[in-house]
């Protein structure tokens, strides 16, 4: 009685299950594409990842050489190797780790972390600041406020990241002393005891109040950097996407009606513009969990972009699987939280 | 619009009690006494606390503070071995050397560092195949004489055992305590995890934390009975991969120490800073494959000489920043048998020799890793220079720049025509650029075998085999200069390594072996 009272309620919710259903499939189908390639991709390339793991010396020494093959499985025929892998995988196992003798799956549950906090708060800023920038600039269409945001938009474009986070460096903590020096937190400092990986609310959890306030700080700089070029992303597609919305006639009525201003932006410009910004709000997220190899670098932050980097630098192939597995994880879970946010927001989606 | 509410105060409720807890203090307090602290910046390359299992420069560096060798260097000096755990005496041909340990030396839990402590350390490396020091001792039979003395016997004579025995990797481990967590001395020894975590060691410092991708905490060894006294109370090594953000930390007062600055960012330093500028161990050197299957036009000495003298060494040294000195042969400076004067430029020569090589106008292709600069010297200028320097005697060279990892296997495997390169020491003594001879590691790289050159090769063999030090340094000296008259091999630089600290520390020099021995800095009075 109480299911058909729901399904009398909600008639879109077997549509809505048999499109999660879909897209689930297509996504372990796309996860299993992610591990050959990557696999193929590693093995193809040339050099010799035992001289790389154990530097020049202890890689001429034939027991320690053997040792070190034979433990990696790496005297295993390619195809074996793949197997292998795949069964791991299957039990949550991705390998043990060429450079740092760990399992990836430790190493990869110390680096997400470190980028997911940067990640998130960094898309929370952009999406804050581009979501004012976009609409007034749409709202301003020619005028001088649009010309202002169009070139701030550009500049976070084009700006070579790498440059902007030394910059940035170089002025707010060596010029002007508001900033605090690299990594995650204070050399005089302890880090917190770990339940997320994230100090910020790793600190909030325990109760450590000059921690949270330290590793706070220690965000703001590649916060901003890695901002700066998702509000130059981000605004763009806001303004074009609320125009659109401007000239449509619901938004034209709703003024009519004499609405006040606020509520015609929050109720119904930006909700009508919701769907292509959610796209792009999406792609940004996955960019900034990929690709911040460049600032981690320069702020020295132990994250999933500087254990890509080791990885590779170091010929490290179970390490380099993983993070291309979680990469592709990561695009995959946001285009799925992205199609099932829009098929709750548009149901022509979930019917199409 | 009620829910709309609701959500903003959720939100301020969540804001206002974040602020509250930040005005609470639970695990961190504002940090008080600075000058008790010491923090070093450094690019990680580390993969265990276990110096059993370690073999890389962060490792060595940090096993140098937490534990002790039977033998040491002082600061930089790397050419004389002294005495650290224990002092030693030698058989007349330098087979067997003994070694009796310094009384009253304790571990960090206040036991005495003994003879089977040592035994099952250095047993422990022999016996774990798979343990990166492994090579150091092989063919060396170590026994327990009595509870203060150990021998140490060979077939042949080792007179670089000493200086093999300076290696951090080769730290003397509590082996009582090692022994409860797991540590057998054998293959199936499994006391690594816990060495990660703790440390077992009569160094003047004690491991707090280990994480391989952000920082290392120690603290000072309280019951330290050694002649290097800790003068801070807390050190922390930080991973930081970049140069630029290692320089800034250090003016911005965020550091006290950075290990990885290079010549021109060592030149921004002013006032309120002091650098310790030294050549490394690392020779830069190009070398000409001698096998035609590989070098083809190229793959004679005639060729080699031809690069040899139509390079101009002082233009090349401009590319390497303070601290770099030309290389005078394959055996860098600070190590017996190094030379005092490198190879000049002389066109003429290097036109003769080009002319009786064969070469005629072939492209030459010069393979280099473009990604790893040694001491700060970037490959791809180098490369860039050698090119326009040879187009001065008519050598055509088309450069060929790959990642370290990829490259590292053709030059390795021998089958590079004409390739940049570089060799560090795997411990601090001469017969480390040994290798180089024809027909052993490095000479087989460029296809050198030892019927190529029998007489070098000959000397080679005779100076691994010497017995009294005298007669090896004279052999490593005939080594050298026979090695820069002809060969596959022309030596360029030794690139500097520059350990620059802010005014506060003092006591810092470079040590090839171990970089930077922590307990040699205090703050400054």
């Amino acid at each position: 009685m109480s299911s058909s009272v729901t399904d009398r309620r909600n008639p879109a919710r077997p549509a809505l299950a048999g499109f999660l259903l879909r897209r689930l499939g297509t996504s372990v189908l796309l996860l299993v594409g992610v591990t050959i390639v990557t696999f193929l991709l590693t093995n193809l390339v040339p050099g010799d990842p035992v001289t790389a793991a154990l530097g020049e010396g202890p890689a001429r020494n034939p027991a320690t050489r053997e040792a070190f093959i034979r433990a990696h499985g790496l005297d295993q025929p390619l195809w074996t190797q793949y197997g292998l892998y795949v069964a791991n995988l299957l039990h949550g196992d991705l390998g043990t780790s060429l450079s740092t003798g760990r399992p990836v799956t430790t190493d990869l549950a110390t680096a997400i972390p470190a980028t997911l906090e940067l990640a998130i708060a960094s898309i929370i800023v952009s999406l804050a600041v581009a979501l004012v920038l976009g609409t007034v600039a749409a709202y301003r269409r020619g005028l001088v406020a649009d010309q202002v945001v169009r070139v701030v938009s550009l500049v976070g474009l084009s700006i070579p990241t790498f440059w902007m986070a030394l910059v940035a460096f170089y002025v707010f903590f060596l010029q002007l002393r508001i900033a605090p020096g690299s990594g995650r937190l204070s050399p005089a400092l302890t880090p917190p005891p770990r339940v997320t990986g994230m100090y910020t609310i790793d600190f909030l959890l325990n109760g450590d109040g000059v921690g949270f306030v330290d590793a706070l700080a220690h965000m703001a700089l590649p916060v901003l950097v890695l901002s700066l070029f998702t509000i130059g992303l981000l605004t763009r597609f806001i303004r074009t996407s609320v125009l659109e919305v401007l000239d449509s006639d619901y938004v034209r009525a709703a003024r009519a009606k004499g609405l006040g201003g606020g509520r015609i932006v929050l109720d119904y410009v930006l909700r009508g513009a919701a769907l292509p910004i959610l796209t792009v709000v999406g792609i940004a997220f996955g960019t900034l969990l990929s690709g911040t190899v460049l600032v981690e670098s320069v702020y020295s932050w132990p994250g999933l972009g500087t254990y890509a980097y080791t990885a590779a630098r170091n010929l490290d192939l179970p390490g380099i699987m993983g993070v291309g597995l979680v990469v592709g994880l990561i695009y995959l879970v946001i285009n799925l939280v992205v199609d099932v946010l829009y098929a709750a927001l548009d149901p022509r989606v979930r019917l199409a | 619009m009620h829910s709309r509410n609701r959500i903003i105060g959720v939100a301020s409720a969540g804001v206002v009690a974040a602020l509250a807890l930040a005005g609470c203090s639970g695990g961190n307090s504002a940090p008080e006494n600075q000058n008790s602290s010491l923090t070093i910046d450094s690019g990680f390359t580390i993969e265990t606390a276990d110096p059993g299992h370690s073999y890389d420069p962060t490792g060595n560096m940090l096993a140098k503070a937490l534990y002790e060798t039977l033998v040491d260097f002082e600061g930089s000096d790397v050419s004389t071995p002294v005495p650290g755990l224990a002092s030693w005496e030698q058989n007349d041909d330098a087979t067997e050397f003994t070694f009796t340990l310094e009384d009253g030396r304790t571990f960090s839990d206040g036991t005495p560092v003994e003879a089977k402590d040592v035994v099952f350390s250095l047993g422990r490396i022999q016996a774990m195949t798979d343990a990166k020091p492994n090579f150091l001792l092989a063919g060396i039979t170590i026994e327990q004489v009595d509870d203060q003395t150990i021998s140490f016997s060979s077939d042949s004579p080792m007179l670089q055992l000493p200086a093999i025995l300076a290696n951090p990797a080769l730290g003397i481990l509590n082996s009582d305590v090692v022994a409860e967590h797991g540590g057998t001395g054998g293959a199936d020894d499994s006391a690594q995890s816990w060495l990660d975590e703790n440390s077992a060691g009569s160094g003047p410092y004690v491991l707090d934390s280990l994480d391989l991708t952000s920082q290392i905490v120690l603290s000072a060894n309280e019951d330290y009975t050694g002649p290097e006294e800790p003068a801070y109370s807390r050190v922390v090594i930080r991973n930081v991969t970049e140069s630029a953000t290692q320089l800034i930390n250090l003016q911005g007062g965020d550091t006290d120490v950075a290990l990885d600055l290079n010549g021109d960012q060592v030149g921004e330093l002013g006032d309120g800073f002091t650098v310790n500028s030294v050549p490394s161990g690392s020779t830069i050197f190009l070398l000409v494959n001698q096998d035609p299957a590989i070098g083809g036009p190229t793959a004679n000495t005639d060729f080699a000489a031809a690069v040899r003298y139509g390079l101009d060494y002082d233009g090349l040294l401009e590319l390497a920043g303070t601290g770099s000195v030309e290389a005078t042969g394959v055996i860098p400076p600070g190590y017996a048998g190094a030379l005092d004067e490198g190879v000049s430029q002389d066109l003429d020569a290097a036109k003769a020799a080009l002319a009786a090589s064969g070469y005629a106008g072939q492209t030459v292709t010069l393979s280099f890793p473009n990604d790893y600069p040694v001491g700060g010297v970037d490959f791809t200028s180098v490369a860039e220079r050698v090119q326009s320097q040879l187009e001065g005697i008519g050598v055509n060279v088309e450069l060929a720049p790959a990642p370290f990892a990829t490259e590292l296997d053709a030059y390795v495997g021998g089958t590079e025509a004409f390739g940049l390169w570089f060799w560090g020491p795997d411990y601090a003594d001469s017969a480390n650029f040994l290798p180089f001879a024809p027909g052993l590691t490095v000479g087989l790289r460029s296809g050198w075998t030892a019927e190529d050159a029998p007489e070098l090769s000959q000397l080679a063999a005779d100076a691994y085999a010497a017995s009294t030090v005298d007669e090896r340094n004279a052999l490593f000296t005939e080594f050298a200069t026979k090695m820069q008259e002809s060969g596959p091999f022309i030596p360029l630089i030794v690139p500097g390594s520059n350990i620059a600290t802010s005014d506060a520390v003092t006591g810092a020099a470079y040590n090839s072996v171990w970089t930077l021995d922590i307990a040699e800095l205090s703050p400054a009075s």
